[in-house]
């Protein structure tokens, strides 16, 4: 992998969304990494610095909160964090928003849009 | 023509012989039935609220995968390879769409839905929705109208619910109007019960429907035709969120329609004289 390219991490349980993450980002220009379980998200945070973590909230071992506590924890947060969820309940949302994540979208986002939105965050520092 | 073939619930209660147990002990054999009861709907709205979530990810993946195919991540692709992708991609929208009211009627059945209040200016909401709704309905060849007050004060209600309430409407009254005929929204100051309140109609000039079913078409799952050829195809629950959505803006919802003389649908928000 190009170690120049942007890293994403996609923190998600199910290998089928893994999977179409893995082909949207990795065919345009970023560097990919899947994880479902939250050791394994916060290993991969820790050894290859994240630009942007997608965060689904139902892991399985735990939920996307425990990973951002852990992360900052261990002083490895992501560039930028957006939680990728099914939930979209205004205390849900205010509870992402308050643990540092730049947006909460309802997933499925629709695959360009989420990919101009990641470029826009990414420029950012 | 439609048709009511939906039975009529029935209680086991009712249906039950008459006891000869004292009176005290038939009080609480009917308590215990009723707490059976409640528990096993709890259940079920458990259970669709699970199945509705649960579905979301698989749907997720096609929808996505689908999406890379057309927005061409994966290299180009011929016109009639697009065509198909894009019906692949509105089937699985529609689905999700499907789910997704699944999933609210859930949450309002377990009164998980809460209202975030904020002030909007109902014409906003209700272009938007016209916007949304605008290839439905070139599509079908129905003419879309609206009609709002330019000096309607703001509302104080939950603006993404308002929202559904009248994509909903609007939707219904597209799908049950052919072609040439007309939908329209329009809103008006009115006095309720409880005072002043916004009144918004949406209407068409569709088929209608038969007195005789309008309390029927707000109940969970019903469809006034349910058979399996019939041509409006949905879950059954839109009407009953929107009844729900209503309900918790401290609104109320009815209609007035017949059969071939198209439907309006009203419903009213609060809205307090400043």
């Amino acid at each position: 992998m190009n170690a120049a390219l942007p890293h994403v991490l996609v923190a998600e349980d199910n290998p089928l969304v893994c999977d179409a993450m893995r082909v949207l980002f990795g065919e345009t220009g970023h560097r990919v990494s899947t994880a479902g379980h939250v050791a394994e998200i916060v290993d991969i945070a820790e050894s290859d610095p994240v630009d942007l973590l997608l965060l689904d909230l139902g892991l399985a071992d735990g939920d996307g909160f425990d990973v951002l506590d852990q992360l900052r924890a261990l002083k490895v947060p992501p560039r930028v964090t957006v939680a990728l969820t099914g939930r979209d309940e205004p205390d849900i949302v205010a509870r992402c928003l308050a643990a540092g994540c730049e947006a909460v979208l309802l997933k499925p986002v629709p695959a360009r849009e989420l990919l101009d939105r990641a470029g826009s965050w990414l420029a950012t520092d | 023509m439609i048709s009511v073939d939906q039975e009529t619930p029935t209680s086991s209660l009712a249906q039950a012989p008459v006891s000869t147990l004292p009176l005290e002990t038939q009080l609480k054999q009917a308590l215990e039935h009723i707490a059976e009861l409640e528990a096993r709907d709890a259940l079920k709205t458990q259970f669709l609220a699970n199945i509705s979530h649960d579905l979301r990810t698989p749907l997720t993946a096609v929808i996505t995968h689908a999406e890379i195919l057309r927005d061409g991540i994966l290299g180009p692709l011929s016109d009639r390879q697009l065509d198909s992708i894009s019906g692949i991609i509105n089937g699985g929208r529609q689905l999700l769409a499907q789910v997704g009211e699944i999933l609210k009627y859930a949450r309002g059945a377990a009164n998980q839905l809460t209202i975030t209040w904020t002030e909007f200016q109902l014409g906003d909401v209700i272009a938007q929705q016209g916007t949304l709704n605008e290839s439905l309905a070139s599509k079908k060849g129905v003419t879309l109208e609206t009609d709002v007050p330019a000096d309607l004060e703001p509302v104080s209600a939950d603006r993404e619910k308002v929202g559904h309430i009248i994509g909903n409407l609007l939707g219904n009254a597209i799908d049950f109007t052919s072609n040439g005929g007309r939908v329209w929204v329009r809103v008006t100051r009115g006095q309720g019960p409880d005072g002043p309140e916004c009144v918004i109609e949406v209407g068409d000039t569709g088929i209608g429907i038969d007195p005789a079913h309008h309390e029927l078409v707000f109940r969970e799952f019903a469809q006034v035709d349910s058979s399996a050829s019939r041509q409006h195809h949905g879950t059954g629950l839109g009407l009953t969120i929107a009844r729900k959505l209503v309900e918790l803006h401290g609104g109320r919802i009815w209609l007035e329609s017949a059969l071939g003389a198209g439907s309006r649908f009203y419903f009213t928000i609060p809205h307090p004289a400043r």
